[in-house]
């Protein structure tokens, strides 16, 4: 076996000059570093997008719900429409409005929390 | 991390990544030089998790037996090519390509296991402890993947 110890340790591999091989890590990096922008980018604008749409459907949900409990509706008085048909709906549902509303803002209080703890 | 701290840790590291993984790829120095390329790139996205509770050189290397594993999953791995053996500088003598030749052709009749703890230790000079942290086994298979090797290589290698 100290045969074998000696020509290993004798004969080490070895490496060609490459000159160019950290100028490549660099380039590549720069490209890794390109796609993280890019990735990080597209991740603002959704998470933008989606408190967007989550203040929008808060706003909305509070509008109906005020709407709803503020003025309520004779149902026996409602014509036809579209409009009498959503204030028909809201008030035959009120009781249960608050409760997508309190989900949406629990949702858009979980998304600002944790864009706020991914920054810090 | 930034990219100029990784690239000021990597920068001594390069030689000894390259030769470990050109024992590995049995002589192939491109296919080497790729495997080490993506070995730098897979350490610089995963910098983040590196908490310091190993050497640099350690959690790369991990990185680098790893990135050769896949490539082995993906591709057979290319037979050892007589011509990159002899890739010898010009003042190096015959008899010294040849027996890189044989070292080469011998290492790749390895298995991978084998062939990782006989170039960390060997061509490295790697402890047992530092070998067992990359490749991920305990010392005692360290030392039986070692003794197997030698076994194995005094049987390809004519002394």
């Amino acid at each position: 076996m100290k045969e074998i110890d000696q020509f290993l340790k004798e004969n080490k591999p070895m490496v060609k000059d490459n000159p160019t091989f950290i100028l490549e890590t660099r380039r590549r990096l720069e490209s890794v570093e390109g796609i993280k922008t890019e990735v990080d980018r597209q991740r603002r604008s959704g998470r933008l997008a989606l408190i967007y749409a989550l203040v929008f459907g808060l706003a909305l949900g509070v509008f109906a719900t005020a709407l709803a409990f503020l003025y309520p509706v004779d149902p026996e008085s409602l014509g036809a429409g579209l409009w009498e048909s959503i204030r028909l709906f809201l008030h035959t549902w009120r009781q249960y409005l608050l409760f997508p509303v309190a989900i949406l803002a629990v949702t858009l209080g979980i998304v600002l929390m944790s864009g706020s703890r991914q920054s810090a | 991390m930034t990219q100029e701290r990784f690239i000021s840790l990597v920068q001594p590291q390069q030689e000894p990544l390259r030769r470990f993984l050109l024992a590995l790829c049995s002589g192939n120095a491109a296919l080497a030089d790729d495997i080490a390329q993506d070995t730098l790139v897979r350490a610089y996205v995963a910098s983040g998790s590196f908490l310091g509770l190993s050497k640099f050189s350690t959690w790369l290397f991990r990185i680098a037996y790893n990135c050769y594993v896949d490539n082995c999953r993906k591709v057979r791995p290319e037979q050892v090519p007589v011509t990159e053996a002899l890739t010898i500088k010009a003042d190096e003598t015959s008899d010294a390509s040849f027996r890189y030749q044989q070292l080469y052709q011998a290492l790749d009749k390895l298995p991978q296991k084998e062939k990782a703890a006989i170039a960390l230790f060997y061509f490295e000079d790697r402890s047992i402890k530092e070998i067992s942290a990359i490749l991920d086994m305990p010392q005692g298979t360290v030392k039986y993947q070692l003794s197997m090797g030698r076994t194995h290589l005094k049987q390809y290698i004519q002394l």
